[in-house]
């Protein structure tokens, strides 16, 4: 399109920029399970994987700007969400049957209780 | 292209013109229509994350011990070389739009071969944990096996998810292929670059799943633990 | 006599000569359409057929033609066919190709090339879904919803239904995406969001769900092959899968489905009361309004299929407040049309009738389904005929009449004859008692206890199952003779003229009727509402060289 608008050294240098940026959070990655909160891993490095999607959407796939776009994008995030909210949130965690089911009461039936399924397909 | 498209004039009732956008060389429509088929790919890993939660949610502590066992350092490697293949896409698609064709080949080239890189890791990988016992329809992740029910479907999913994640890496190799292909027939250019774009696009919503499956994976459990082994 | 889409074409591949080829390779909208449409209805006749063996079968208690393996066959045969080929790409496919981009005055959808591989994608899904039937053990025996842990362990072919579902899911996602990008940059020069015409609104609204939740259905379908197949464990209980996962995974695309299915339907609905009521539609904005939250509402109610499935009652209680709320924008929706007729002039054609009849159906329906959103009654009626009655007067009495009621209004323009008025009206009389029949017994049958998908039963329902086989021979009487009068009127009806229904939107502003090839002669500037009327006459006017206004 329009090639003469292009600063090239300047584009380039942001990708650099952004790089370096993805890959001190990779380091962190690795070196988090034993420096900070490392009672809630999981969090942690959920945290910082969105930080890195961040960085990505925005100056890897150019999101920045983009009127249109990013109203569509949050749409479908906040719908997968949402899914969360209510499959996890809403429904697992208010199970109240957990303690009668065969699969949640792992211990005890986890090797005994094939032969009792009747949905099992590998006999 | 051929034969250029001239857009059309709409005239209203004051006889004021109005250009009309058509179909033809529309390079936002082929951007924002990519956009929105990348938002497929999320709902489709959302919905495998979200089955993914389910069981994590269901056995907690299996998952971790699951996590533990998995090789952190062949994993870690894959993650940055998958970074670094981003960088080398979007270097590549910025040569092209400045004109730089030839770079621009050598940047995909080296994508291409960063990417053949990760699959043969994750080969490795996977071989390694075949002689463990797991593997789909072999030994532990059988019905009958003892491991605890959270550890198998952690590892089922496992396969499932790197394993489609793989397809998306071997369709984008090919999808870069045939990206070289568009550029020596000229059909990509320095001005007419929506196929590069959207392609790139694509590298970098692959890029981004593995941001996610990556550490759900293999980075939970190693608070517990040592190290990979 | 000037050229038509029916004499010339754009291809996808080079310039072939035979005519049979054009038709192949094109990349024309309103042909696309056209083949959307002969296809869908050859696939709706079959499964039109499966359901009367069913009928037959169930005249009377005991088996009378079939056994029970076959019965559950042929109902998967019946859902897959209705479901999954028909009535979820139909009436974008049909009306969204053919209608939306003269609508909106585009020459063409956003990807035409995209367009035509999509509808081959669609051609390839019916194949694999067809071949099914005569491969191995037939086609699956596990209804149309696939559950695990049956799919899992049955012999029949459910691999087949399951890729086909996915290469016609994959066909709906990429419509759904070309309709939201033509949506988005072809619109004429001053036809903001709020003056497209409402069917433009409802496939929208539409083109959003089939792009988001499809690839979750999709993905629920790839899982349940690698589980078949490679074990994974995820739905399987003997690994300590949760095969109520799949329910959720599958609802969660499913459930927002059938407002994928209404909300294009209500799009027809709002173009022809106003059009036949000469008068401007009451409401516009809420009506668009309540097509998109309806959409975003569809996406959070899927737990009301999961009432009996074993979910905790916090989660039952929160679907059930959530699926009250649909009704909500679909009331308004019901109100703007009622208060559009009210004082208006009103003319009863032939697609306003259809229109009224699913008034009447639509709103059964639609209370019907209030019913057992509450979940004390749904305990009682889940998997009844109950249940059944009310989906079918959801989707056949809505869906399907107002997409029948969108044949008769845009036959004209689509094929550039008329049909005859009279017997168009009989065959919606037939088909309006015979429906009624058909389904109405259902209700109360299934309230007294008769299960769904049961091929025998006990020989007290017997009453309520010989009065549905008659509305059922009625309703396909009158259906056969539809299709006879749509016949008759292309072959031999009289030729039409562009704007035979004095219709404001701008596909009746077209130069010849059938369109030519590029739509338009011109594209308009719109600085008009979509439905002015004054005196009970169209406002706008367009001189058709220039496609200027002259009012």
């Amino acid at each position: 399109m329009d090639t003469k608008t292009i600063n090239y050294q300047e584009e380039r240098k942001v990708y650099y920029k952004v790089l370096v940026a993805l890959l001190i959070l990779t380091a962190i990655t690795f070196i988090q399970p034993h420096l900070f909160m490392t009672g809630s891993t999981f969090l942690a490095q959920m945290l910082i994987a969105v930080v890195k999607a961040y960085l990505i959407v925005m100056y890897y796939m150019h999101l920045k700007g983009e009127k249109l776009i990013i109203p569509m994008v949050w749409f479908a995030m906040s719908l997968v969400t949402v899914f969360f909210i209510i499959v996890i949130g809403i429904d697992v965690a208010n199970f109240q049957f957990g303690a009668e089911s065969h699969i949640t009461a792992a211990a005890e039936h986890s090797a005994g209780a094939v032969h009792t399924t009747p949905a099992s397909t590998h006999h | 292209m051929s034969h250029e498209y001239v857009p059309e004039i709409a005239t209203d009732r004051e006889g004021n013109e109005y250009e009309v956008q058509g179909w033809q060389g529309d390079f936002y429509a082929g951007k924002l229509g990519f956009w929105l088929f990348m938002l497929t790919e999320v709902m489709m890993f959302g919905a495998m994350f979200l089955a993914l939660a389910y069981y994590n949610t269901l056995h907690p502590q299996d998952f971790l011990d699951a996590s533990a066992s998995l090789n952190r350092v062949l994993g870690g490697t894959n993650t940055v070389i998958l970074l670094i293949s981003a960088l080398t896409m979007g270097l590549g698609f910025l040569k092209m739009r400045t004109g730089d064709v030839k770079g621009a080949k050598l940047m995909i080239w080296a994508t291409i071969l960063l990417a053949i890189i990760f699959l043969v890791i994750k080969g490795f990988e996977w071989r390694a944990e075949y002689n463990h016992g797991i593997f789909l329809l072999h030994d532990q992740l059988l019905p009958e096996s003892s491991l605890p029910f959270g550890q198998k479907l952690f590892f089922g999913l496992y396969f499932t998810m790197t394993g489609l994640h793989g397809v998306h890496i071997i369709i984008g190799i090919g999808l870069m292929l045939w990206l070289l292909q568009r550029i020596n027939a000229d059909k990509v250019t320095p001005e007419h670059h929506i196929f590069h774009l959207n392609i790139a696009l694509y590298w970098d919503i692959v890029h981004l799943i593995w941001v996610f499956v990556f550490p759900y994976y293999y980075m939970i459990g190693a608070g517990g633990a040592t190290g990979g082994h | 006599m000037s050229k038509t889409y029916f004499d010339e074409t754009h291809c996808a591949i080079g310039h072939p000569k035979s005519t049979f080829m054009q038709w192949m390779l094109t990349v024309d909208h309103k042909r696309i359409g056209i083949m959307y449409a002969a296809v869908m209805f050859t696939f709706f006749f079959v499964a039109v057929f499966t359901a009367l063996a069913m009928r037959i079968e169930l005249f009377s208690p005991g088996g009378q033609i079939m056994d029970g393996d076959t019965f559950n066959q042929a109902f998967t045969l019946h859902g897959v066919i209705m479901i999954f080929l028909f009535i979820i790409p139909g009436i974008p496919a049909i009306f969204g190709n053919i209608v939306m981009p003269l609508m909106i005055g585009a020459k063409d959808v956003s990807f035409p090339r995209l367009n035509w591989a999509t509808f081959w994608l669609y051609i390839l899904g019916c194949i694999i879904a067809l071949s099914s039937l005569f491969i191995g053990e037939g086609v699956a025996d596990t209804g149309w919803t696939f559950y695990a842990p049956y799919s899992m362990n049955t012999d029949t072919n459910v691999i087949m239904a399951l890729v086909a579902a996915f290469v016609l899911g994959f066909a709906s996602i990429l419509t759904g995406l070309n309709f939201l990008v033509t949506i988005h940059r072809l619109r004429a020069p001053g036809m903001t969001f709020f003056k497209m015409p409402l069917f433009v609104w409802g496939i929208y609204a539409t083109a959003w769900i089939q792009l988001l939740a499809t690839p979750v259905v999709g993905i629920t379908l790839i899982l349940a092959i690698l589980e078949k197949y490679f074990g994974i464990g995820i739905f399987d209980p003997a690994k300590g899968g949760d095969p109520v996962l799949f329910q959720h995974l599958f609802w969660i695309y499913s459930h927002p489905a059938v407002y994928l299915m209404i909300l294009p339907a209500f799009g027809i609905m709002s173009e022809i009361i106003p059009t036949f009521s000469r008068k401007e539609i009451f409401g516009y904005r809420t009506i668009a309004l309540s097509s998109a939250s309806i959409a975003g509402i569809g996406y959070l109610v899927w737990g009301h299929h999961l009432y009996t499935s074993g979910m905790s009652d916090t989660a039952k209680t929160v679907f059930s407040f959530l699926t009250f709320f649909v009704a909500i924008p679909t009331g308004v929706k019901f109100y703007d049309w009622i208060a559009t007729m009210y004082q208006g002039k009103i003319v009863l054609s032939t697609p306003m009738i259809w229109a009224l009849g699913t008034i009447i159906t639509f709103a059964i329906g639609g209370i019907t389904g209030i019913t057992i959103t509450m979940i004390g009654l749904d305990i009682h009626l889940q998997d009844t005929y109950y249940t059944v009655a009310h989906f079918h007067y959801a989707i056949l009495g809505g869906v399907v009449f107002l997409m029948f009621a969108g044949m008769h209004y845009w036959f004209p323009l689509i094929t550039g004859k008329l049909y005859n008025e009279t017997q168009a009206k009989i065959a919606f009389y037939l088909q309006f008692v015979g429906f009624n029949l058909l389904w109405f017994p259902m209700f109360i049958a299934g309230y007294y206890g008769m299960p769904r998908r049961y091929f025998d039963y006990l020989p007290e329902f017997q009453i309520y199952h010989q009065i549905s086989f008659f509305g059922a021979i009625i309703f396909i009487t009158g259906l056969i003779y539809m299709f006879v009068v749509f016949y008759k009127g292309w072959t031999k009806g009289e030729a039409s003229t562009p704007n035979p229904w004095n219709a404001t939107t701008l596909e009746w502003h077209l130069p010849t009727s059938p369109p030519p090839l590029e739509n338009h002669s011109k594209v308009p500037y719109v600085d008009f509402e979509p439905y002015e009327y004054k005196n009970g006459e169209p406002v706008v006017k367009f001189d058709y060289e220039t496609m200027r206004r002259i009012d």
